[in-house]
């Protein structure tokens, strides 16, 4: 490598991508963040009766983040977010599902026979829960995968590869 | 109690979740954890394999409450019983090898206990797109679990994996999607009558079965759609490499053979044109093509993989056969490969470990400086090759007997030729290690063998000592030191590993006189299936 220092006249943070701080977007992104989170809820809750469902209403929830990332920094919004959070909304979506589909069993039901349950329109109900259960998951990967990513590698880690 | 077959597949969901989060907070806990979950899914298992060989009706299942053909079915019937209970067995034994060889993070056992999820569900539904589904599952997991391993090499072979297998699970998807245009179905058992009500010469239905067909044979890893493997077993850690090679490509062609019984049905084999030789094609020349090419690798582990492409071919084309005796065959050596070819990755992995040796070269005189890993590898491979009376022989022999009942003398003569094939690749290692002195060994401790692979020995090395204390300390400390006269720069396989194997090879022997009391067991289920 010849030339260390990049000239495309942009700032270069520590992440080695451009990060712009720029008011148009962070002030839209703040606007628009909200409904966008309501949207996705809105898709999600879609799920038992019309088009809608747990994994794109997951994955709209979950770009709410991305856009964050992307208006005021990766780091910051990395630093900002709980670890932990993400792994709970992960593991609370799966464990939504399994209690859902566990729980039919001593009241005598089928393995995720949503009649079983005490609870008028309880098919509706069940499934609303278990999409709910999808969308915490999938916008927990999202978010997680997307910060994994954006970690990168670092270049000067020797592959260990072999001839 | 037919009700606690979903269990089977939400038992280790629930421990994978379980994992994840207790393993976030206390690292330690990872391993006893998912070794519980995983002790839990063979008590299972190992209940409802009982019960299903003690009925003659397969157990049924409905997800739900939602009749079939609408609803989920899962079935065990004396077929895939054999197969869910191979899955829940390695499952075991390899997390506890995996204990001292790694790999020790929490995302391995959560990836772990989602494969055996998704292998589970792959073996007891009754449903296709929920075998598409699990298929899927099976697929992600595996990914991820090869991708464990610390070295570019196991990114670069995942990332492979990803592709092909993808390929692979969407032209199986599209095939349903053709059947479902034919039939309006889903369910295996309904799919079957109206398959043959649409009529075996439609052009759907013979898209689809060939789009089935090839695209778990991706899974599978028939010779041309073989890609992926290799790189995938060779990069992946040893554990993993033992893991996958026992069940993901075993259940994958379990998966073959349920479709191609319980859907398509033997009728539609025989009756439709090319559809027997199309698979039989397939399956002769993935025999002959990865037993050659085993026989050209350097590498143990991309040798071990190469065989698997071979052992598979075998298989399938037991399957494609379809007389009493060739299933029978079939499935035998299913189990059998998938015990013997687990346990030769977990000993190639061990005696690594131990001695560094990754190559074919680098096994000169192994015999006696790991003797009993050395000849647990031996009983491994010539039961592999099929000496009598280990499992392989009786396996390849019940295979060869139904092509020659069939009157398919090619098939017949590829099997007869894949044995000398196999004989070849095993055979020079065994030589090797017995009848070789060790240069090879002297010049692999001496000097450091440079390559990634060593350090990876290295770095697993490092890892010991505040694993062995913070887990139980009863497992094994004090034999450690029998193995400790070699080389110190080297690791020592736990107590755990070296067993796991010797098991392995125990069982390769001791599984083929136990044939002959299973066969009457699987009878009356070949005789609904065929």
């Amino acid at each position: 490598m010849s030339a260390d220092e990049p000239n495309d006249g942009l700032v270069h943070t520590e992440d080695r991508t451009p990060y712009v701080e720029s008011t148009i977007i962070m002030t839209t992104v703040r606007t628009v963040a909200p409904f966008i989170l309501t949207l996705g809820l809105f898709v999600m809750f879609h799920g038992a009766d019309s088009a809608g469902g747990g994994f794109q209403g997951g994955a709209i929830a979950g770009t709410v983040v991305l856009l964050l990332a992307f208006a005021f920094g990766i780091r910051a919004v990395r630093d900002w977010l709980n670890p932990a959070a993400v792994l709970g909304l992960v593991a609370a979506g799966v464990g939504t599902f399994l209690l859902v589909a566990v729980g039919s069993l001593p009241l005598s039901g089928e393995f995720l026979q949503y009649t079983a349950y005490p609870v008028p329109h309880a098919s509706k109900y069940g499934i609303e829960l278990v999409e709910l259960g999808i969308g915490a998951l999938v916008a927990g990967v999202i978010v997680g995968l997307f910060f994994l990513v954006a970690v990168g590698f670092d270049p000067g880690e020797p592959l260990e590869d072999e001839p | 109690m037919s009700s606690l077959l979903p269990l089977l597949v939400a038992v280790p969901i629930a421990g994978a979740l379980l994992t994840l989060v207790v393993g976030y907070a206390a690292d330690r806990l990872g391993w006893p954890l998912a070794f519980a979950s995983s002790l839990l899914h063979v008590a299972l298992t190992g209940y409802l394999v009982v019960r299903a060989y003690a009925t003659p009706d397969p157990l049924r299942y409905t997800v739900g409450g939602f009749r079939p053909p609408f609803g989920i079915e899962l079935v065990v019937d004396g077929f895939n019983a054999a197969v869910v209970g191979l899955v829940a067995v390695v499952a075991v034994g390899v997390l506890v090898y995996a204990r001292r060889a790694g790999p020790h993070s929490v995302a391995f056992y959560t990836g772990y206990l989602l494969l055996v999820a998704g292998l589970s569900g792959m073996s007891i539904t009754g449903d296709m797109f929920n075998l598409y589904v699990f298929l899927e599952i099976t697929g992600l997991a595996a990914y991820a679990l090869v991708a464990t391993g610390d070295d570019g090499r196991s990114a670069v072979g995942a990332l492979k994996y990803l592709l092909v297998g993808t390929v692979g699970a969407s032209l199986f998807l599209a095939g349903i999607g053709y059947a479902f245009v034919a039939t309006g179905t889903l369910n295996m058992a309904d799919l079957a009558t109206k398959l043959g009500e649409v009529g075996y010469g439609s052009t759907l239905v013979r898209t689809s079965f060939a789009l089935v067909v090839v695209g778990l044979g991706v899974k599978t890893a028939l010779y041309p759609l073989h890609t992926w493997q290799p790189d995938a077993y060779a990069s992946a850690p040893d554990s993993v490499s033992g893991l996958i090679s026992a069940l993901v490509s075993t259940v994958s062609a379990y998966a073959l053979a349920r479709v191609i019984y319980s859907v398509y049905t033997v009728e539609f084999l025989s009756s439709v044109a090319y559809a027997r030789e199309f698979v039989l094609v397939l399956a002769g020349v993935s025999i002959v093509a990865g037993s050659l090419l085993a026989v050209m690798q350097t590498d143990i582990k991309r040798m071990l993989a190469y065989s698997s492409v071979s052992q598979f071919g075998l298989v399938v084309a037991a399957f494609a056969i379809a007389n009493e005796a060739a299933v029978t065959g079939g499935v035998v050596h299913l189990v059998g490969h998938a015990v013997m070819k687990g346990g030769l990755f977990l000993a190639a992995g061990a005696i690594a470990m131990r001695t560094g040796a990754r190559t074919v070269g680098e096994f000169d005189g192994l015999g006696s400086r790991t003797p009993l890993l050395g000849a647990a590898f031996a009983v491994l491979s010539l039961s592999m090759v099929g000496v009598p009376p280990a499992v392989g022989f009786v396996g390849k022999w019940y295979i060869a007997l139904g092509a020659i009942q069939s009157q398919l003398w090619p098939i017949a003569a590829v099997i007869l030729l894949s044995t000398l094939l196999t004989l070849a690749y095993f055979l020079r290692l065994v030589e090797r290690m017995y009848f070789r002195s060790g240069t090879g060994a002297a010049a692999g401790a001496d000097s450091p063998t440079g390559t990634g692979t060593a350090t990876v020995a290295d770095g697993g090395d490092d890892e010991d000592p505040t694993l062995g204390r913070d887990d139980t300390p009863t497992l094994g400390r004090d034999d450690d030191d029998a193995f400790a006269a070699d080389d110190e720069r080297f690791g020592r396989p736990s107590v755990g590993m070296v067993a796991v194997v010797v098991v392995a090879a125990l069982l390769a022997v001791v599984l083929g006189p136990l044939v002959s009391a299973f066969e009457p067991l699987l009878e009356p289920t070949l005789e609904t299936l065929l």
